[in-house]
């Protein structure tokens, strides 16, 4: 199933605005992170802690709602999942 | 609120502070106070670029708008945040707070503004004539 992925800010940069994750069915959150890890390559230490979880300051939201890193329901296909650095408006 | 129709959301315009200021009024205000974010010349910047998590954005500021016009006795709520690339000078962001007297006005802006920093997903770069950076935000747990 497709998962869709937005990253803002500093992770945009690394990892791309929008992009479709290919996941198998019933995958978790974790499946997703694992994917973006990879993705972002040498760059990953600036979401990712050596051991490889999301740093503590990470967003992460699924269909624009903030969840765990580690929420383990399952993804739907379709579902939007997006991560972004402490916000800075105003 | 009868007839009242609230200004919420994400522009790339310019804001026209003035233009919604008048919109807001109405006949039982004695007071609208406003805060409005500029961007600055913070040792050299020269240009900000601003983005945002739309629909999300969108639907914080309506909550931050109901939940102000719960806690305060204030009559009208207009927000509006602007995204894109912005110079120094220019007007980031609007908060009108309507209301009978000034002090719930005041402390509703106040409130208003405290939220806004910690809520919406909205982030600003700065260019500076030899580099960038990210503005580091405010994590809340």
């Amino acid at each position: 199933m497709k998962i869709r992925v937005k990253a803002f800010a500093r992770f945009r940069e690394i990892l791309g605005s929008d992009l479709a994750i290919e996941v198998p069915d019933g995958a978790t959150m974790a499946a997703v992170l694992a994917a973006l890890r990879d993705r972002a390559g040498d760059e990953s230490d600036a979401i990712f802690d050596e051991a490889g979880a999301l740093r503590t300051h990470v967003v992460l939201m699924r269909n624009g709602k903030r969840v765990k890193r580690d929420d383990s329901d399952a993804l739907a296909d379709g579902d939007e999942v997006a991560l972004f650095p402490p916000v800075a408006g105003g | 609120m009868r007839g009242y129709k609230a200004m919420i959301g994400i522009t790339r315009d310019v804001i026209d502070a003035g233009a919604m200021i008048e919109a807001a009024k109405r006949p039982g205000m004695g007071a609208l106070v406003t805060f409005c974010g500029v961007v600055r010349d913070d040792s050299g910047v020269e240009r900000m670029e601003l983005e945002v998590y739309e629909e999300v954005a969108v639907r914080e500021l309506a909550a931050i708008r109901d939940e102000a016009m719960q806690k305060y006795p204030i009559e009208s709520v207009d927000i509006v945040h602007r995204v894109g690339t912005l110079s120094v000078g220019e007007t980031i962001l609007l908060i009108v707070v309507g209301a009978g007297h000034r002090k719930e006005a005041f402390a509703a802006c106040e409130y208003i503004i405290d939220r806004l920093k910690q809520t919406v997903p909205i982030w600003k770069k700065e260019f500076y004539r030899d580099g960038e950076r990210w503005v580091p935000g405010e994590y809340v747990d």
